[in-house]
């Protein structure tokens, strides 16, 4: 197996997207080679969302393609990405708050595996779906909390549990949308061991304010200044530009 | 929303089926009537259930697919001549057809959008009837067949075996919707209705479960409509109002939304009650609007959570 020779695992080509007058998303282009960290960073405004959204298919581009893998995806929405591999966090809490934590990553494992239309058996009742649920709550650190229900949890919890569902449909690329908002240093700090943690069979892109995060977590950095790709390289590149220290970093590593 | 996996509902559906079968045996004439109209709601009821309950989807059209059933019936049975059970298979199946048209469009909408579509689709179904020469229109038709069980000895014209076929056709829609409700298809319903959004971002079709959903609903809603033909000999556009489907939302409502057994319940409540009270009042309409509005204020789950809470203080009562 050549490296060179297999396709990025998930790959942006030349995305635009305009909400009226403003253009949100002007001409940016990705590529990210299967196990790649990848974080998303830029001032407020710049147009992260709307290039997570892009890429998850919660939004179509104007123009611009994306791919994952080798198929082009670009005209599906986000449940057909989901079941090409792709999985996204949410960056408010996005979770199923009547169900308990096990039957939440059982559930998203059932959805993602198809089994959904299975109408026949009982969901309640199926080990390989509880024996996935307790692996992925050992991964997130809710190992002991498989029976509370998701809207007990609290919010660093739920910030797990939001990783987890993604998770749970055994993704091949990972979109987390800052997945330490709102979290203590504590907690951040677990969320950062659980990330670095997971196996490089996954791919992942990240946005994220917490620097810290970032730069502990990325191999590759890109900075978004009003739409459009300032910047990409590595972590210490990026901390070594003074374009990007003036746009965005400003004092705090200067 | 909670799954309603518990072992006890076993005990609760033992229990009904019981007061339902101790109801036959002391009842009279009038009594099996009550109680053949008691079983068709609670099917009605329990396809509602599926919708409302589980997929999140209110639909105040529901009653279309009921006298669709029930026309259909009469329209295979009476009209072309089929025999009852094929007609009934048939007539099924035309709900189906019918729910599946109406789904393609209205699961593609939401809340209170949904709502309207479809109570249009149910108004647009009872002016057809209305106006339609081929049935009777307004003043319907009568002479429907009642299903052929000759073969095992049940004569289903007796008013006796009609009921008991009737509670026996609810219990397998029970039983069969149990078994749907507790599949991953029915999970994969209740994600739909708690988060929309997670449940696409999981990989889930979500438009095709809602439209599964309701297809299944409509079937089943056209089940209870031959039933319901039968139970009179006549079909008229009565079947099809809307007030018959806001009916039925309420007795989804106040039976618990997510629980068959709540609903069914409900439903032998809504029966029981309307026939005491119209012997009692012309007001009864007013008096059972009143009932049900303490009934939902004191019990916010409807009987499913009453019951449920009930069960949890015995529970606490009889432990430590």
């Amino acid at each position: 197996m050549i490296p060179a020779a297999m396709p990025p695992a998930l790959a942006a080509d030349g995305l635009r997207k305009s909400f009226g007058a403003l253009e949100a998303t002007r001409g940016v282009s990705l590529s990210l080679p299967p196990g790649r960290r990848h974080a998303i960073i830029g001032p407020n405004g710049a147009g992260k969302t709307t290039l997570f959204n892009l890429l998850a298919g919660a939004l179509r581009p104007d123009a611009g393609r994306v791919r994952l893998g080798s198929a082009d995806v670009t005209a599906d929405g986000p449940d057909a990405r989901a079941r090409r591999g792709l999985a996204r966090s949410f960056q408010r809490n996005s979770l199923f708050p009547g169900m308990t934590v096990e039957a939440a990553l059982m559930t998203a494992a059932a959805i993602a595996g198809g089994l959904g239309a299975v109408f026949w058996r009982r969901f309640d009742r199926d080990r390989g779906l509880a024996d996935g649920a307790a692996e992925i709550a050992a991964r997130v650190g809710l190992a002991d909390r498989l029976a509370v229900p998701v809207a007990n949890l609290a919010y660093g919890a739920q910030r797990q549990l939001e990783i987890g569902l993604a998770l749970a449909t055994r993704p091949a690329v990972l979109l987390l949308d800052e997945p330490t908002a709102g979290m203590s240093p504590e907690e951040t700090r677990a969320m950062q061991r659980l990330l670095a943690g997971l196996p490089r069979t996954i791919t992942i892109l990240v946005i994220e304010h917490d620097m810290d995060v970032v730069f502990d977590l990325a191999e590759r950095v890109t900075v978004l200044d009003y739409g459009q790709v300032l910047l990409e390289g590595t972590p210490d590149e990026v901390r070594a530009s003074d374009l990007v220290r003036r746009r965005y970093l400003g004092d705090r590593t200067g | 929303m909670t799954p309603p996996a518990s072992g006890t509902r076993h005990v609760v559906a033992v229990l009904l089926a019981a007061a339902a079968g101790g109801y036959w045996l002391a009842s009279g004439y009038y009594g099996k009537e009550l109680l053949a109209e008691t079983a068709i709601t609670a099917i009605l009821a329990m396809s509602l259930s599926l919708l409302v309950g589980q997929a999140g989807l209110v639909s105040l059209g529901h009653a279309a697919f009921f006298g669709i059933g029930a026309y259909a019936l009469a329209g295979f049975g009476a009209r072309l001549g089929w025999p009852p059970a094929l007609a009934m298979a048939a007539a099924v199946a035309t709900g189906a057809v019918a729910a599946l048209l109406v789904g393609l469009v209205a699961v593609r909408l939401a809340g209170v959008f949904f709502i309207m579509i479809t109570l249009a689709a149910g108004e647009m179904a009872h002016a057809w009837f209305l106006k339609d020469r081929l049935f009777g229109g307004v003043g319907g038709m009568a002479g429907v067949p009642r299903l052929d069980l000759s073969a095992i000895g049940i004569d289903t014209g007796d008013p006796a075996s009609f009921a008991l076929l009737a509670l026996g056709v609810a219990i397998l829609v029970y039983l069969l919707l149990d078994r749907l409700v507790l599949s991953p298809f029915g999970q994969t319903l209740r994600a739909i209705h708690q988060n929309e959004e997670r449940a696409r971002a999981l990989g889930c079709p979500v438009g095709r479960y809602k439209l599964a959903a309701f297809v299944v609903a409509g079937a089943v809603a056209a089940l209870a409509g031959t039933l319901a033909a039968q139970r009179s000999a006549f079909v008229s556009p009565e079947l099809l109002t809307w007030t018959l489907s806001g009916e039925v939302l309420i007795v989804v409502i106040v039976g618990g939304g997510a629980s068959l057994l709540g609903v069914s319940a409900a439903a032998a409540l809504w029966i029981g009650l309307r026939h005491q009270l119209s012997t009692l009042t012309d007001h009864w309409m007013l008096a059972m609007g009143a009932i049900f509005v303490v009934l939902v204020l004191v019990a916010g789950d409807g009987i499913d959570g009453a019951v449920r809470g009930l069960w949890r203080r015995l529970a606490q009562r009889r432990g430590p």
